[in-house]
């Protein structure tokens, strides 16, 4: 400092003008930020990208920053004018890019790794940072849950590794690695960050990248690295800010009060031959329960749902305290009338260093609050099942104590008949709230006596604590005549701790990175509930109280897990031509016993950047081409979504103990019960072994740039439920390491920018990716056609994992057809009107595979899965003067859905519209094409329900105009206008072809959603 | 002196950090949920509730078996669905998978009911296993009679998985190795045996707390077991099994009869609908009117409160009840279950059309107290819910046709309130003494004798039509007794196998009753589904199993 100081106060005094510039198109940058490096001196450029000092040290260098474009730097050195320009901060080759513990300049890189800022123009309503990858990086595909507000994503990187452990790829947030289980209301990992703070997001694909994060590493890693301060900059303030109408897509098809009543009236006809004479009564009955209504249901529970997002952002550098501050609120409704989300972010970063930079501190504080109310989930299949001749309330007194609601209870005495869909909304509150904090802390310390040896110390917590409160009216029909009244929490505390020493060397043309640490991580978790009914009290011996009627309490839930890891990473790179990665790792995770507890980790890469050859300098079309090649090992121990009941203590033998309603009496005792549990002590962590071999290119001086990666991933103990032999263990599944799983794929992405001119540009990308598994092994059953079954429909086994054919297969019977094109259904009249002629039997309605004249298991065959074989992205953008449009599609190719929103409304016969309990259940039209009268149960596994769900689906199309210079506060801002989810082109007879795991059951409907953005610089 | 500070500090930190160590993965669960201790009451007490209840939170939640409804799929209703729906006794109306291939005698190894049945009694064996492992060795007087009834209960989940399943995976352990598959034959043999052993060791009759069992349970099991030993013994000609005829055990199975009915002390409830109401636990449901527990050998229990399942007795009520019918005593009203015209049938000649049944019944009568005199029989709990209804069923989804089944209600004896509105109080009378009186009367006739114990079979039989208020018989046929069962027992979840024994089920039987296979009038199936197929599930995980004839 005081050498610096001391150049300046000898040098001379100069004034210097000039002029900041786009380097691409050559527009003046209005509003950049220029400091004199050193010291406090800074100014602004003006309308026209011009700038001015009238003293300034003439040796010294100007610092030019403005968000959007690289930070550059400019010695004076005498000069008095100067022309500055800056080049657009899209993630380039010379840029550094997050890895796991430490950074690397992206064209040093040796593993499959994507590196994307988040699209600022072009994003249509993100409420989560999963919003921001849909589409964008090849081999990762995100599937929303739905159109529920503030839902969750399911994210897959290269396909996943795993079949049922969690295929959930690592989140590592500011270094800091997160758990991937929600708690009420915040749904996953990457809905705790505000999308706005977002700096960049890095993929690490391969494992060559992936094993330095060992054992939580097979599905792949995000990194997300948020904005930070600058050190000495001005200080700023940008607000962003959007406002939404989504409104829903489709509906199904379910029949009009009229069309309704027309078809009761005919299968209920006593013409219709299936109505026996002694019928008629019944007939005249039940046709008598129709009502007089038209009413549409959906009508009643859908909405035009509006939405506001507003965001505000301070940076600015004190000195040495560069910062940054946040605040971000979301208010979103669902279109499902009462769903609402409401979100509170606040983030703040300060990166200090001390002496001469030596050391380098990080901290960072990101806190949340989020209010969610939840819809009645039931109010959609209710809609679609409720009798449409019947009104949404009514002034008949029988339907009083219901809150006027029409429901069937009062009217047939069926207490288990389809609810009013507007009573489930407007008769239950369903309240989350949730506080979420992350707080993490960085030092990294330059040695002074031997400045190539740093030491990184990392601390980081999570804390998040959620309350879901249940109010339901006693009026309710769910909990009819007590309501239901309680709430639930979850708290969980993450806690994790690492540091690492790194010495990095340049020893002539050898240049070396050695890398050595350590991670101590503790997960925990608590839960607890109470729910009673709100009317009646009843004496609880438990409690010795009186209590409320159907009191439930258990003791808490509460559990933990620890992973412990030693780590390693030697970077070797030779004339900056030929680089070498090897890494290693060693975790020990407390959900395995001792015996497996520890797993060793290795990976090696290797890379050749051959524009660095001699033979390539003179070449002007390839302005860069490195060649990669990579191998490494990981694993993966997150057994969430396996049903097991505690995934920390799965090879523990342990007792449940019974709550409330199940204890067992003796005499006049009522005994507490003890359960011992299935586990599975032989339990250990998939592994999955990675080879991958890629080549990134870049032309016309990276104009165009393209990435090829192909990989061989084999996944061996893979972890799954699977149904052990009656009589070896507690319950007939058990979480179990089943087999081997490969994975073949091939990754391409594309970059271009084939239009830069002064007004006009454009940019567009493209990614494919190929991807195909097969299961090799199955190591818990033997013999031909052992399967284990999966995701299967209540009615069977229709998924399953089996050696020789995907992951996913559908494992269904092989329909039949009559003459006229329709499937044939076991049990129902080959013709109604001749009932002589007899019904069809099994051997009818379906291909007898093995021939033994009987349809059973035996007689099942692969059909497709639910994993697509392609997949692929494409977003453009055009910048034309101060406008700006850009569009996202993606389409997914191959992959197959079990329709089970049809199957399980197959039943069209006099039986499906009227329920022997009392209650009508309306139809979708299109059900009446496959015309199954419900007769058989093998109907469920029919291939008829396996369909093609290949699609190509709009994200967004959006259309900005950027203004400089506004009022005399605004320095530059931008107004867009967008429409997200537009189209979808598919085969797919379902709602909505993207649902994941290939069984559609009846999701929240994705909203087409129209955005107006506002983006401010002040 | 700063950078020393830092280096020190960097040091002292780098020290602590290793040691703060690897000895945190050796965790211990925190849950106080779960405990890693073994629990002996408490696991004895959930072997019991393992009948009763289908996880460790009522009436649902925390699940024992995984993949299946719990409600739909507990161990009663399952075992009831397989003996009722599947004979000339019930027709359900609803849709679902299960009831419709019961029903309709149409049932695959996938269907989820043989795996529910199936995976529901190899939990009860398996958790009696655990605690007969954990107990191996004790001899205090409180084990032994814990271990007699655990073994006890054990053998009642293999003699049902013997009388469903046939050929089934066995094991006393519990081991990771796949259990090697038991011919039913030596499963009989196994069975008789234990239920010996524990007779030896259970609770003198009348002398256990009440819903623990006693030495008259194994009498009457193995009375049960011997009466059906030659259909259990008996192996069909199959592919490259030459056929065995079964061996008849009449004379144990009045013997053992006979002790229940002379020796046990449990004697027939005197008003017999008391059996089935919400007090029928007697004094312990504070009931002074109901004299069921002199009966009930082995209930199962159900409290409104403390012991609630959709599984057990509610499913009886709830499923045969609504809207129409006189009060039941739950909110619940399923519109299920109702009796085929054939169960009618074996308490009245209906008349030439059809249309109703002598005459004696108009909407909401009781059928027990309008009828005259020659017919009166007060196990005819039916009731019908309109005049259109008529005991001959022509659509099976509609409920308010057949007649209604009125046997089971929580209505309690002695006119008190029960605990709850919903859930019920009414025990299910698993095993009672009624059985062992018509046992001894098939026995005996079977021997073509006129008594075996101190008792002639016409003396057993007319004991319970005497308590129905009906006429006395003064002959006895063995067509007599078949129908006598089903006077007696409909609804009570054993018909199947009654009529198997009389040879009335599968095959060309020359029996057929209404929507017998799927057709009006009825028909026959194949012999072959006398005994359910093993699940597809477990035949594909234990490869050392071979799935029965004809599936």
């Amino acid at each position: 400092m005081l050498f610096v100081f001391g150049i300046t106060a000898n040098a001379q005094q100069i004034s210097v003008s000039g002029v900041v510039k786009d380097a691409t198109n050559g527009e003046p940058i209005l509003g950049a930020n220029i400091l004199v490096k050193g010291t406090q001196n800074g100014t602004i450029t003006n309308l026209n990208g011009e700038f001015s000092f009238s003293s300034v040290a003439s040796n010294a260098t100007l610092v030019i920053k403005y968000i959007g474009y690289q930070p550059i730097e400019i010695p004076i050195e005498g000069r008095k004018s100067l022309v500055i320009q800056m080049k657009e901060d899209a993630v380039t080759l010379n840029e550094v890019v997050a890895i796991g513990y430490g950074v690397v300049k992206k064209s040093d890189a040796t593993g499959s790794l994507t590196a994307i800022k988040p699209d600022k123009l072009n994003k249509g309503m993100t409420t989560s940072a999963q919003d921001l990858l849909v589409g964008k990086v090849s081999g990762v595909v995100v599937t929303s849950g739905g159109g529920t507000p503030g839902g969750g994503a399911t994210i897959r990187i290269r396909g996943g590794s795993s079949l049922n452990a969690s295929n959930d790829p690592l989140i590592v947030i500011d270094g800091l690695a997160m758990d991937n289980d929600g708690i009420k209301g915040v749904a996953n990992p990457l809905s705790t960050i505000n999308p706005n703070d977002i700096e960049s997001f890095t993929v690490l694909k391969d494992a060559s990248a992936t094993a330095i994060y060992g054992s939580r590493a097979s599905n792949g890693v995000i990194i997300i690295t948020t904005k930070k301060g600058d050190k000495n900059s001005k200080f700023q303030v940008t607000y962003d800010g959007s406002f939404s109408a989504s409104s829903v897509k489709r509906k199904l098809d379910v029949m009009t009060g009229n069309q309704f009543k027309a078809y009761v009236d005919s299968v209920w006809s006593t013409k219709n031959p299936l109505i026996t004479s002694a019928d008629t009564l019944s007939a005249n009955k039940i046709r008598g329960y129709l009502g007089n209504a038209n009413t549409d249901w959906y009508n009643h529970i859908f909405q035009t749902a509006l939405s506001h997002d507003h965001n505000l952002s301070f940076t600015g550098g004190i000195k040495n305290l560069p910062y940054r501050a946040s605040l971000g609120y979301t208010n979103q409704d669902g279109i499902i009338k009462t769903s609402n989300f409401e979100r509170l972010m606040g983030a703040i970063i300060l990166n200090p260093s001390f002496f001469d930079d030596h050391l380098k501190i990080n901290i960072n504080a990101k806190g949340m609050l989020v209010r969610n109310r939840f819809a009645d989930g039931g109010a959609l299949g209710s809609a679609a099942g409720m009798d449409p001749t019947q009104p949404v309330t009514s002034t008949d007194p029988m339907f009083a104590s219901y809150g006027g609601y029409w429901q069937w209870r009062p009217v047939t005495g069926n207490t288990l008949a389809t609810a009013n869909p507007v009573g489930l909304l407007n008769q239950k509150q369903d309240i989350s709230n949730a506080q979420d904090f992350i707080g993490s802390a960085d030092a990294d310390y330059k040695f002074h006596f031997l400045p190539e040896l740093r030491a990184h110390l990392g601390v980081g917590m999570e804390s998040s604590y959620g309350i879901q409160t249940l109010q339901e009216d006693s009026m309710a029909l769910a909990d009819y005549p007590f309501g239901r009244t309680g709430y639930s929490n979850q708290s969980k505390s993450n806690k994790s701790l690492n540091f690492y020493m790194q010495y990095v060397k340049d020893l002539g043309k050898h240049s070396i990175n050695i890398m050595g640490g350590y991670e101590w991580q503790h997960f925990y978790r608590q839960e607890y509930y109470v729910y009673q009914g709100l009317d009646k009290t009843v004496y609880n011996t438990d409690l010795g109280q009186n209590v409320g009627y159907n009191y439930q309490a258990p003791p808490m839930f509460k559990t933990e897990s620890y992973l412990v890891s030693f780590f390693g990473r030697l970077n070797y790179n030779f004339a900056d031509k030929y680089l070498a990665t090897v890494t290693l790792r060693d975790d020990g995770s407390s959900r395995f016993s001792p015996e497996n507890r520890w797993g060793l980790f290795p990976s090696a890469a290797l890379a050749w950047k051959v524009t660095e050859e001699d033979f390539m300098k003179d070449n002007s079309t390839i302005s860069d081409l490195k060649i990669r090649l990579g191998y490494g090992v990981t694993g993966q121990q997150n057994l969430s979504g396996t049903l097991i009941s505690n995934p920390d203590y799965a090879y523990i033998p342990v007792y449940s103990a019974n709550i409330s309603g199940a204890f067992y009496p003796f005499d006049s005792v009522y005994n507490a019960t003890s359960r011992p549990d299935a586990y599975n002590k032989k339990l250990k962590w998939e592994e999955t072994r990675t080879t991958n071999a890629g080549l990134d290119l870049g032309l016309w001086n990276n104009k165009l740039t393209a990435s090829l990666d192909y990989y061989y991933r084999e996944t061996v103990d893979l972890i799954n439920v699977v149904s052990v032999p009656a009589g070896t263990n507690f319950k007939n599944v058990v979480v179990s390491n089943i087999g081997t799983l490969q994975n073949n794929g091939l990754e391409l992405t594309i970059n271009a920018r084939p239009i830069t001119t002064k007004d006009f540009s454009w940019e567009m990308s493209f990614n494919a990716s190929y991807n195909r598994n097969i299961i090799t092994k199955l190591t818990t059953g033997i013999g031909d056609g052992y399967y284990v079954s999966t995701g299967g429909t209540f009615q069977g086994t229709t998924q399953v994992f089996t050696v020789g054919q995907p992951a996913y297969s559908f494992w269904v019977l092989k329909q039949k057809y009559d003459s006229k094109g329709r499937p044939i259904e076991a049990g129902a009249y080959k013709d109604p009107n001749n009932q002589s002629l007899g019904k069809y039997t099994n051997l009818d309605a379906f291909v007898d595979m093995n021939g033994d004249s009987i349809i059973g298991d035996k007689d099942k065959y692969y059909f497709h899965n639910a994993n697509p074989d392609v997949t692929l992205g494409f977003s453009s953008r055009i910048n034309y003067k101060n406008f700006d449009f850009g569009f996202n599609l993606r389409a997914s190719i191959g992959n197959y859905m079990y329709n089970a929103v049809q199957s399980g409304n197959l039943n069209v016969s006099k039986d499906g519209v009227w329920s022997s309990l009392g209650n009508f259940n309306n139809l979708m039209t299109s059900s009446l094409v496959g015309n199954f009268q419900g007769t058989s149960a093998l109907t469920f596994t029919s291939d008829y329900f396996v369909q093609n769900a290949s699609f190509l689906k709009c994200d967004n199309i959006t259309l900005g105009y950027s203004f400089k210079k506004l009022f005399k506060v605004i320095s530059s801002g931008r107004i867009s206008i967008a429409v997200q989810n537009p189209f979808v082109i598919t085969a797919y007879k379902g709602l909505d072809p993207e649902v994941y795991g290939g069984i559609d059951g009846n999701i929240y409907p994705r909203p087409l959603v129209t955005v107006l953005g506002l983006s401010l610089s002040f | 002196m700063k950078k020393n500070n830092i280096i020190f500090l960097v040091v002292v930190l780098f020290t602590m950090i290793l040691s703060s160590c690897v000895n945190d993965l050796n965790v211990t669960p925190i849950n106080p949920q779960q405990t890693q201790t073994f629990n002996q009451d408490e696991v004895f007490a959930k072997v019991y509730a393992s009948y009763a209840l289908t996880g460790q939170q009522g009436p649902a939640g925390i699940s024992d078996i995984a993949g299946l409804d719990e409600g739909r799929f507990s161990i009663y209703r399952c075992l009831w669905n397989c003996n009722e729906l599947a004979s000339d006794e019930a027709l359900c109306s609803w849709n679902d998978a299960e009831v419709v291939e019961l029903n309709f005698n149409n049932w695959s190894s996938q269907s989820t009911i043989t795996n529910g049945l199936y995976a529901r009694f190899y939990f009860t064996v398996t958790i009696c296993n655990h605690f007969m492992e954990q107990t191996v060795g004790m001899t205090d007087e409180k084990t032994l009679k814990q271990r007699a009834e655990v073994r006890f209960l054990r053998a009642t989940a293999y003699y049902y998985l013997m009388d469903f399943f046939g050929n089934v995976p066995f094991t006393e352990v519990v081991s990771l190795t796949p259990p090697k598959q038991i011919k039913r034959a030596d499963l009989f043999v196994y069975v008789e045996k234990e239920l010996k052993a524990c007779a030896a060791t259970m609770y003198e009759p009348k002398t256990a707390p009440y819903y623990r069992l006693d030495k008259a349970a194994a009498w009457l099991l193995l009375s049960r077991l011997y009466l059906n030993a030659e259909v259990y013994t008996t192996v069909p000609a199959s592919t490259g099994v030459t056929a065995v005829a079964g061996t008849p055990r009449w004379t144990e199975a009045a013997l053992y009869a006979d002790s229940v009915i002379h020796t046990s002390g449990y004697t027939l409830c005197p008003v017999f609908k008391q059996l089935f109401m919400g007090d029928n636990a007697g004094t312990i449901d504070g009931s002074q009117v109901n004299k069921a527990p002199d009966e009930i050998i082995f209930p199962i229990a159900a409290d409104g409160i403390k012991t609630q399942a959709w599984g057990t007795s509610l499913f009886l009520i709830a499923s045969t009840h609504a809207t129409g019918m006189k009060p039941w005593g739950t909110t619940e009203q399923w519109a299920g279950n109702r009796a085929r015209a054939t169960l009618i049938k074996k308490f009245f000649v209906p008349n030439a059309t059809g249309s109703g049944v002598n005459g004696f019944f108009s909407d909401g009568a009781d059928l027990t107290t309008a009828l005259t005199s020659s017919i009166k029989d007060a196990r005819a709990l039916f009731d019908k819910k309109s005049v259109s209804v008529n005991l001959n069923i022509s659509t099976p989804t509609l409920f308010p046709q057949g007649f209604q089944v009125t046997k089971f209600t929580n209505i309690r004896a002695d006119g008190g309130a029960t605990h709850d509105p919903k859930y019920v109080d009414m025990d299910i009378p698993f095993m009672r003494a009624g059985e062992a009186y018509l046992t001894y009367a098939e026995a005996v006739t079977r021997l073509s004798s006129a008594q075996v114990g101190s008792y002639t079979a016409l003396q057993a039989v007319n004991a319970l039509r005497t308590r129905a208020g009906a006429t006395q018989f003064t002959t006895l046929t063995l067509p007599n007794i078949i129908d006598e069962w089903s006077r007696e027992f409909f609804f009570e979840g054993r018909r199947r196998m009654d009529l198997i024994r009389f040879k009335m089920y599968g095959g060309d039987t020359g029996y057929t009753w209404d929507w017998k296979a799927n057709v009006a009038a009825g028909k026959n199936f194949p012999a072959d589904y006398n005994i359910f197929p093993i699940p597809a599930g477990d035949l594909n995980a234990n490869s050392n199993l071979i799935q029965n004839n004809g599936y």
